[in-house]
């Protein structure tokens, strides 16, 4: 089977996997050069800089800046704080992300038949649309202890005594909670285009030889939204591992460091700390470890195979 | 003719509007960063911080400056102080700072200019000499001053007289001791009337830098002396020179326990993740006894209070004495200095006086009427006397003349100190950890800061 061509319009001699064209042969990718400089102006300058001040010494409290070399990445490796903040992080990556993954599928099922209405995935979809600032206030006011609709009224009147915001389980119960509330919408918007790409001639067929709803669901639905389930899944990565806004609002990393994730720990590197070289290279840590999770997740599910 | 005469007019006009755009692009700018519109500076920037007040628009023409005021929010404003100041940019050249480590990392890292030699520059608008003096302690470091003080208070408690009066206590205790045993009877109190919404006390242990200013006081009144380090240094030349080492799981200790005890005994349940707005707000909402050290927040929860309670059974008191014979300190000054990256370092001098001096301070006494301020004049006032007490007047000034500003160390990783100190008693309170885990975590992660800084090479 021949591959196909990339664009026929755009490089109709050319195929993947052949000579790849040069800029001086071909007048025509002068073109993409101004986009190809504005990206790397936001994405690899920022980036260059973030590795630069990952390698220095620069810590405000000391107006000299130095090189570091790799001293910054092995006193984040090794402080206690990293460790800590490291498995905050995949605590709430992992709650919130099952979570999610329940909550959305669940309702891309239950809302992606025809009898469902416009305004009634209109509403799932309106927490998206809150910012995250919004949605830490939100939730931290439903939650307070003392005041809070739910942490000084309804919880008490079920039996739940501890204040969620100060006691280091329900705070990171709370967080992640109010992140699955504000993101479930986006996963399920994924998986709702999914669904609704899927033919109704494999259900017909599929029910005419008899199978039940069950079955349907895991040789029919699963395998065809396994690409979104994986995206959605891979988007839900990133965006937790880089969650911030939502925490310190709602807990500033606390009480004491119970949610402190890492982009809390970075933060508190650079603004309370004032070592903009160790937050850097916390900061380049986390690229990474970013990176090789995408890319991990993209090439075990997610590359098409020629 | 009339083409020529309209040519000339024209001429004309464009000649006075270039010579007026000259003119006021003669004029020396002065950018400020701070935060809180409305409320700080209001008399110059207005209720929403973007119009100039007739008040600075005179400042302006008689001085020949334009002041441009950024507000952020408290943490942005703070950032966007730090990224300037690192980046050594000098787009402002005033920059708000705190007493409580702002103050000691820029100064020792050198991006102020040290205010000594301008004090006698614009007296007209800020006479040093007209002063509490601990307010400009607080912001001395190394024997010189960084910044002038706007806002700024000392320690204190505010409390329910009314309820303090019904389980029976007259008088508001004067020691820790007395006080521990006071708002142990009024828990019970509360118990037994069926109060759950009430609670004794409320502090701020929020994690972060917030609780240590109150913390640190603790262990002032408990160690008699700042015991972060042996022998209780406050600067980075007598650490050096006594290699002192940290000393959270000594001397520390006492009022570390104590406030992180109280927090949890009499405190509310949310506490642990509680700031000064929180605390405020459950005293408001009267829904706190006991708000301390920091009583300030007390008199800002008085303001916007609807409980008849809390509006007419509040009283001060002064801050406790621990067992050292000294008072719990709550000290904090809003300060502001000059850049040591500005262009105009006279002229942003010029604005700051302005900003901090006698009539700015009368107008926030009389905009926001705490009974705090700056100035001995306006302390003892009509403004302030119009609103309050004589007798509330002298105590809060009392707790001035009371007060140690250097109660903490002045060492240029206070800022980073400041946060350790109040996340590890949100730890505490919330039975994260316990006392000595938190105090043992704390000491560790203060020597080694000390030998990465080379305290004791």
């Amino acid at each position: 089977m021949a591959r196909p061509t990339v664009g026929p319009w755009l490089f109709s001699d050319r195929r993947i996997g052949s000579r790849p064209p040069s800029i001086l042969r071909d007048w025509r990718l002068w073109f993409v050069a101004p986009a190809v400089l504005a990206l790397a102006l936001v994405v690899l300058f920022p980036s260059g800089y973030l590795i630069w001040m990952s390698l220095m010494h620069w810590v405000v409290t000391d107006p000299d800046i130095t090189f570091a070399g790799a001293d910054n990445f092995a006193a984040m490796l090794g402080s206690a704080d990293f460790w800590s903040a490291a498995q905050v992080t995949l605590a709430y990556l992992v709650l919130s992300t099952a979570l999610m993954i329940v909550l959305a599928l669940g309702l891309a099922l239950t809302l992606s038949g025809t009898r469902s209405t416009g305004a009634l995935r209109a509403l799932v979809v309106m927490p998206l649309i809150i910012p995250p600032v919004v949605v830490g206030f939100t939730w931290r006011f439903l939650l307070n202890g003392e005041m809070g609709f739910l942490g000084a009224f309804l919880f008490p009147m079920a039996g739940i005594r501890i204040s969620m915001l100060a006691d280091p389980v329900g705070a990171l119960f709370s967080v992640v909670i109010a992140d699955v509330w504000s993101r479930t919408p986006f996963m399920f918007l994924i998986f709702l285009a999914a669904l609704q790409s899927i033919p109704k001639e494999y259900y017909e067929a599929a029910r005419s030889d008899g199978a039940s709803v069950w079955q349907e669901f895991l040789l029919i639905t699963l395998p065809l939204i396994k690409g979104a389930l994986v995206l959605g899944i891979l988007f839900r990565v990133i965006d937790a591992i880089n969650t911030f806004e939502l925490i310190y609002v709602m807990t500033k990393g606390g009480p004491g460091r119970a949610t402190q994730t890492l982009s809390i720990l970075g933060w508190k590197t650079a603004f309370q700390g004032f070592d903009l070289g160790g937050s850097a290279a916390l900061g380049v840590i986390m690229l990474i470890v970013t990176m090789v999770v995408a890319m991990a997740m993209f090439r075990r599910f997610l590359r098409v195979k020629a | 003719m009339a083409v020529t005469s309209l040519t000339m007019r024209g001429l004309v006009a464009m000649a006075a509007g270039l010579a007026m755009t000259a003119t006021a692009c003669a004029q020396t700018e002065v950018n400020v960063v701070a935060f809180a519109p409305g409320f700080a500076w209001a008399n110059l920037f207005g209720p929403s911080g973007t119009e100039k007040t007739p008040e600075l628009l005179a400042f302006e023409e008689k001085e020949g400056i334009v002041v441009n005021m950024e507000y952020a929010d408290e943490e942005v404003a703070r950032q966007k102080v730090l990224l300037d100041l690192v980046n050594g940019t000098g787009n402002y050249d005033l920059v708000m700072l705190g007493s409580d480590g702002a103050v000691q990392t820029y100064s020792y890292a050198g991006y102020l200019e040290p205010l000594d030699g301008y004090l006698d520059k614009a007296t007209e608008y800020f006479d040093p000499s007209k002063v509490y003096p601990q307010f400009l302690e607080a912001n001395r470091v190394n024997g010189k001053l960084w910044a002038l003080p706007y806002y700024s208070f000392g320690a204190g408690v505010i409390y329910r007289k009314d309820i303090f009066e019904k389980y029976g206590i007259t008088e508001f205790p004067k020691t820790t001791e007395e006080l521990e045993k006071a708002l142990q009877t009024v828990k019970d109190g509360l118990a037994k009337d069926g109060v759950t919404n009430m609670y004794p006390l409320t502090m701020r242990g929020a994690p972060g830098e917030e609780p240590t200013l109150d913390l640190a006081g603790f262990v002032y009144a408990y160690a008699g002396y700042p015991a972060w380090f042996e022998g209780g240094p406050t600067t980075p030349e007598e650490i050096k020179s006594k290699k002192a080492q940290p000393i959270f799981t000594g001397d520390f200790k006492p009022g570390f326990e104590t406030f992180v005890r109280w927090a949890k005994d009499f405190g509310p349940p949310g506490i642990a993740t509680h700031t000064w707005v929180d605390m405020m707000n459950l005293y408001g909402a009267g829904q706190a006894v006991v708000l301390m050290p920091s009583a300030i927040n007390g008199f800002a929860a008085l303001g916007g209070t609807q409980d008849e309670g809390v509006k007419n059974g509040t009283a001060f008191a002064p801050s406790p004495v621990g067992p050292s014979g000294k008072p719990i300190q709550s000290f904090w000054t809003f300060s502001v200095g000059v850049s040591n990256f500005s262009k105009n370092k006279d002229a942003a001098y010029k604005v700051l006086a302005f900003m901090t001096g006698k009539q700015s301070m009368e107008a926030f006494a009389k905009q926001i009427g705490w009974p705090y301020t700056t100035f001995p004049e306006i302390m003892h006032g009509p403004v302030l006397a119009e609103k309050w007490p004589k007798e509330v007047l002298d105590a809060v000034e009392a707790s001035y003349e009371q007060a140690v500003p250097h109660y903490f160390p002045y060492i240029p990783e206070l800022n980073a100190y400041m946060d350790r100190i109040g996340t590890s008693a949100s730890e505490a309170i919330s039975g994260a950890a316990t006392v000595d885990a938190s105090l043992d975590s704390l000491q560790a992660w203060a020597k080694e800061q000390m030998d990465k800084a080379g305290y004791y090479k």
